[in-house]
């Protein structure tokens, strides 16, 4: 019943802002139905977690611990992206940057974009996965190109094409999927429950040709170099509440969708064959977003160039694969959505405050907007890693796994980039949150529903070293059936 | 008969290679389609499955007719330039699709496919998938991206009828469905760009660097 009412709302929310005249009721509506969403998704975490899978529609809908932790994930920045859009579009349409009936337009595609997020962890089928990645692909170019500048046509022309093609891989490798599944004599079957326990009995060397498509191609989608390309464009030019959704959990869904083919190639291939790979697109993506963050001038993309740094680092604490590693590379996954979330909307806040991208002529942003500024400062150390913040705990976590493990050379190269990207960094923020207000540029007060978007979120990022010691069994719990498939 | 047909489609993605100007391309894809309406019907017959004549009308529909029809009238709405624009010369394309089906030939043998027609029709798959990321980056125009995408999806829906006997029903017309919104989608985009930029070179879309 849960899954139905986590699905059935984004959907109800899409009618609602067709038809709801006022954009700020359909705001508070918005927010209202992730809060719910929420609840629910918490609801169904621990009832996975107490009592197994979840089968239902004639097991069209799937979910395991997994696929809850997933859905919690998006949840949570899903509630939080809609309660920073009530302030962020209400300041939009007031500037005239778009119109009453485009802000509809924009909240219908926002709940279906949050519908077609939560449909990915949901679906057995792994070919109805690869739909509802793609479905999140076309809904969300819209909102890339949203503003219709030349800019954000250009990355969302960009975002469209380079993800589709990566997408058709990955459709390939689906296929190749099933292919070795039909011809081990068995029943015809795309679902993951049918798949994941005859993996032994499949054709080996098809599966690893199929593993590796399956990399690239929703790889692409997840941000792993050498395919991020679309990435720092797209994530730089969407609406604010959504580059948060973008960096956030639109990566992660797509990681989502690699670790469920991961854990058919662990256990019919061999864990190392898959460690291995992730291994290689990890560093691969830490090394070439750690260049790319030294030397950019723009703020969102600085932002998205960290979200493939952290897709490098979570891909690094599954090629471990030690349950420690892995229990903190889910970590990380939380962690990177909610500070990460929190950091674009600061972007947000100061790029429509001072209209302008570039980090070197934007000064003072702690008395242009207190709240923003101090929120910043604080989400900028935690998102580099600093004690005692959540990401902290999680990167940690993975180094530690990595010396455990007696990848000493894999542990040292992440603390080495992590310190040069903690430096430029700090380096960037502290010349924008500091120094003095620009001339003729006047204190203007922050909407509210930012301001409480901005507590949660700190708040989550804040609690976890209270909360750890109470979830750690469960964290470790999922990690092991992870291992375990 | 299959190979027939098979070898049909390969000529037509040749077509496409060798095509210097829009309605070319849009022409040779609608042949391709066409092609591959004959191929699933065939297999409707010899193996007497509903679903896959239901299947093989929603081709005819769709990729026959829908499909090149809204990228046509795309291409006459915003009437520019109809040349495609060649990075690569039509002679040395083909030189180079030539290479992709031999190099499709020999990974589909690598990856066990050697039975009767499987090979054929495994070679001729990954050789329009190939084929199809090779228009993608090789023409200026942002149609052929269009175009390029619609083949490799061609190419897949190939693979997919021959290695296993389809996918399931439900999934198979969602992926319909897909290619059909993303089309849309991307003409959309198309239009956007030439009213935006008043041309539709991709190679000219720079803006965002770094």
């Amino acid at each position: 019943m849960t899954v139905i009412i986590i699905l059935m709302i984004p959907v109800l929310l899409a009618a609602a802002a067709m038809l709801v005249r006022k954009q700020k009721i359909t705001g508070i509506l918005n927010s209202l139905g992730y809060l719910i969403v929420l609840f629910e998704s918490v609801l169904l975490l621990k009832k996975v977690l107490a009592s197994g899978a979840i089968r239902l529609w004639g097991d069209f809908i799937y979910i395991d611990a997994l696929s809850a932790f997933f859905i919690f994930v998006i949840s949570v920045v899903v509630f939080a992206s809609a309660l920073y859009s009530v302030g962020y579009i209400k300041k939009d349409i007031e500037r005239g940057v778009i119109s009453d009936k485009k802000s509809k337009v924009y909240y219908t595609l926002f709940n279906l974009f949050c519908f077609s997020m939560f449909l990915v962890p949901a679906v057995n089928n792994l070919g109805m996965l690869w739909v509802a990645i793609e479905m999140t692909t076309l809904i969300s170019a819209f909102l890339v190109g949203f503003y219709n500048t030349k800019e954000s046509v250009e990355a969302a022309w960009k975002y469209i094409i380079i993800c589709s093609v990566g997408i058709i891989f990955a459709l390939l490798g689906t296929i190749l999927f099933s292919y070795a599944f039909s011809i081990s004599g068995l029943t015809k079957s795309l679902n993951w429950s049918d798949m994941a326990p005859v993996a032994h009995i499949l054709n080996k060397d098809i599966l690893k040709v199929a593993f590796v498509f399956i990399l690239v191609g929703y790889g692409t989608k997840a941000g792993l170099a050498p395919m991020h390309t679309w990435l720092p464009d797209a994530h730089s030019q969407a609406v604010a509440p959504i580059s948060a959704l973008l960096s956030g959990v639109l990566l992660k869904t797509a990681i989502y969708a690699i670790l469920r083919f991961g854990i058919i190639i662990i256990k019919g291939v061999g864990f190392a064959y898959f460690a291995n790979l992730m291994m290689f697109f990890g560093v691969v993506s830490l090394v070439i977003s750690c260049g790319f963050i030294l030397v950019q001038k723009d703020l969102k993309r600085l932002l998205a160039y960290s979200s493939i740094e952290h897709i490098g680092i979570i891909a690094i604490g599954f090629g471990l694969y030690t349950p420690l590693a892995i229990a903190g590379a889910l970590l990380h996954i939380f962690n990177h959505a909610v500070v990460k979330s929190l950091m674009f909307f600061g972007a947000g806040n100061i790029v429509s405050a001072y209209r302008k991208h570039n980090m070197n002529t934007i000064r003072g942003v702690i008395r242009a907007l207190p709240f923003t500024g101090v929120i910043l400062l604080i989400g900028c150390f935690a998102l580099t890693g600093f004690p005692p913040f959540s990401v902290f705990i999680s990167e940690i976590l993975i180094i530690i796994a990595a010396f455990v493990h007696g990848s000493y050379l894999i542990a040292a190269l992440l603390l080495l980039l992590l310190g040069v990207i903690f430096g430029a960094f700090i380096y960037n923020f502290g010349k924008m949150l500091f120094g003095n207000l620009p001339k003729g540029m006047a204190v203007t007060g922050e909407p509210l529903s930012g301001k409480i978007a901005f507590l949660f979120l700190l708040s989550l990022i804040c609690a976890l070293a209270i909360v750890l010691p109470f979830i750690k069994k469960d964290l470790l719990c999922l990690a092991q059936r992870l291992l375990q498939g | 008969m299959h190979e027939f047909i098979l070898f049909g489609i390969l000529a037509t993605t040749y077509l496409m290679v060798i095509a210097k100007r829009v309605p070319a391309l849009i022409r040779s894809f609608r042949y391709q389609s066409f092609f591959i309406f004959l191929v699933t019907l065939v297999a409707g017959f010899t193996e007497k499955q509903a679903a896959l004549y239901f299947i093989a009308l929603l081709i005819l529909v769709l990729k026959v007719f829908i499909i090149p029809l809204a990228l046509e009238w795309i291409a006459n709405k915003i009437n520019v330039d109809e040349n495609l624009g060649l990075f690569v010369n039509a002679q040395l394309s083909l030189a180079i699709a030539l290479v992709l089906t031999y190099g499709s030939f020999i990974f589909s043998r690598s990856l066990g496919f050697a039975k009767d027609y499987g090979l054929v029709a495994v070679t001729v798959a990954f050789s329009v998938i190939f084929i199809g990321a090779f228009l993608m980056i090789s023409r200026m125009k942002a149609f052929s991206q269009v175009a390029g995408l619609l083949v490799m999806e061609n190419g897949i829906f190939i693979f997919a009828s021959f290695v296993s006997g389809g996918m399931p029903f439900f999934v198979e017309i969602a992926v319909f469905l897909d290619v059909l919104v993303s089309v849309i989608i991307m003409g959309l985009f198309v239009y956007r760009i030439n009213k935006l930029f008043t041309h539709i070179d991709v190679n000219k879309l720079s803006r965002l660097r770094g």
